[in-house]
């Protein structure tokens, strides 16, 4: 693959409460692709994400040593030198969960909570936001009608989308996803892998998925995780670009 | 289990619930049978015209009026003294505190919510007493007094519930706004509190209502049977469980006896308007933080 590298992490090691479940990870991810992070359950692939935007940091009993660095404005930053800033980090890379995360509001605010979260007080600014971000998340024409009705009314496709929606609307340049359609019926699943596809252009993907059909419908790449007496290994499968 | 173990468990659980709604319909319906013959303005105001008592034009004497307004805003004081702190401790134990601290702040709220109220009311006495003697003359028990002293008593109450409606939200909700870009003050602020806000709800109602029934710690600080409505905070005041009380235990009369039910009855009404009034309060800032656009 030609594209640049995006991101890269060097002999990363994770565990929990001295359990190890990542070790020695050294891995790089290109920009304007989309990833996939294959592996049997408990190899640490929610983990592997989660160091990328430092949330593990609110997991108890969670440690983390290696190096990570992500590519903002050309060039390379630790994301964890002490001078980084965490929220900015987070908004330039965000999360989307397995299991559907909206919270007990009206869809409106639950997209504009990031923009809340980031200061942003003009209403006009943040209307049009919200808008954009749900007409790339595939979702406005579904709820444009009902912005002010509970997010927890729709179904769970919805939800979902709801929630890539609210990771879009900062423009990150990175984007997590954790088996984004492991809750999900087949239909719904694949408007959410249309949608990543789609989402490829703006930002850097890197997804956990556990269906291989899946993987080989939306991946550029593909990074196994597996584990054996204590190591982590990583096989890389190369895919030609998708026509 | 066997399906006779399970059997009995279900008709114990039954019993429990009925048990549960018949007594509350006993005391309630044996309150209003018995004292609601004695409710009427006279009880309320005496011989006062009500309006002119109601604008403060004139005093009431031989009624109700200047203890119910004495309980209300002994209730409103201690509530709204202990709500902030009870608040911020909760946050603190749950979001904050950690290791020794958490054990050590713990084994101290966990002293404080054991105490008797009438220590507490003693207490509250002898810094009354200690201010009196070396600060000011003019400091006797007095409705600041009783207020501050109820507050350490319902302090348990609120932090409790913060503490455990925090606690028990799933991480999945906790790390929503964290995800996002938000710190930990906004994920508090935005997301923690307001999603906890009928758990702190329960606290606060159980502080009301304690702080409305109290009697011991009252007695040792402030109240006294007639006083008029509270000049200032300073002064000592009257209130309807402390009227309750003394009633039902020298009454000369059984017209005196009900005015004892009557009181009773406003005394439950007064704690059920405030329970409404927190219950609105908390719809209010639900539909404003989460569905007003």
């Amino acid at each position: 693959m030609n594209k640049p590298v995006k991101i890269r992490t060097t002999n990363l090691c994770f565990s929990y409460y001295n359990h190890p479940v990542l070790q020695d990870v050294t891995l790089q991810f290109f920009e304007n692709s989309l990833t996939a992070i294959v592996g049997p359950s408990g190899v640490g692939k929610s983990t592997f994400l989660m160091t990328l935007n430092r949330l593990w940091e609110e997991i108890p009993g969670a440690r983390m040593k290696g190096r990570i660095e992500i590519k903002f404005n050309g060039s390379f930053h630790d994301i964890y030198a002490r001078s980084y800033s965490l929220p900015q980090l987070r908004r330039a890379v965000g999360m989307v969960f397995q299991v559907p995360n909206p919270l007990p509001m009206s869809i409106f605010k639950n997209i504009a909570l990031p923009l809340k979260l980031a200061g942003i007080r003009d209403r006009s600014l943040i209307s049009y936001k919200v808008e954009q971000a749900l007409k790339r998340a595939y979702l406005w024409e579904e709820v444009k009608d009902r912005l002010t009705d509970s997010a927890l009314k729709l179904s769970g496709g919805q939800q979902q989308r709801l929630c890539i929606a609210r990771a879009l609307i900062l423009e990150p340049e990175v984007l997590l996803v954790d088996e984004p359609t492991s809750s999900l019926d087949g239909k719904a699943a694949s408007v959410i892998e249309e949608l990543l596809l789609s989402l490829r252009e703006h930002c850097t993907i890197l997804a956990v998925s556990h269906y291989w059909d899946q993987v080989k419908r939306i991946a550029d790449v593909v990074v196994e995780l597996s584990n054996s007496h204590h190591q982590s290994n990583i096989y890389h499968h190369q895919k030609p670009q998708p026509v | 289990m066997n399906r006779l173990g399970e059997k009995l468990l279900i008709a114990f659980s039954w019993i429990s619930g009925i048990t549960l709604v018949s007594v509350v319909f006993f005391i309630v319906g044996h309150l209003i049978f018995k004292g609601i013959r004695a409710i009427n303005l006279k009880l309320i105001f005496g011989e006062t015209r009500p309006l002119d008592a109601l604008l403060l034009r004139k005093q009431v004497f031989h009624g109700l009026f200047p203890a119910m307004m004495g309980t209300f805003l002994l209730v409103v004081l201690s509530v709204g003294l202990a709500a902030p702190v009870g608040l911020a401790s909760g946050i603190y134990l749950a979001e904050y505190a950690q290791g020794k601290v958490r054990k050590i702040v713990n084994f101290f709220f966990d002293i404080l919510a054991t105490i008797p109220s009438i220590v507490i009311g003693l207490t509250g006495f002898s810094v009354a007493v200690f201010l009196h003697q070396h600060y000011s003359k003019q400091i006797y028990p007095c409705l600041l007094i009783s207020s501050l002293s109820l507050s350490f008593l319902v302090l348990p109450y609120i932090i409790r519930s913060t503490q455990v409606s925090l606690e028990s939200l799933p991480l999945n909700t906790r790390l929503t706004a964290l995800a996002l870009g938000g710190t930990r003050v906004q994920n508090i602020l935005y997301v923690l509190v307001p999603q906890s806000l009928s758990g702190i709800l329960s606290g606060l109602i159980l502080a009301i209502g304690r702080c409305a029934e109290d009697t011991a710690v009252i007695m040792l600080t402030g109240v006294v049977a007639t006083a008029g409505l509270p000049r200032s905070v300073l002064a000592p005041y009257e209130a309807l469980p402390f009227y309750i009380y003394y009633i039902s235990s020298e009454y000369s009369s059984p017209e005196e006896l009900l005015t004892g039910y009557g009181a009773s009855i406003i005394l439950l009404i007064i704690c059920m308007t405030l329970f409404l009034f927190a219950f609105i309060v908390k719809r209010r800032i639900i539909w404003q933080t989460f569905y007003h656009l």
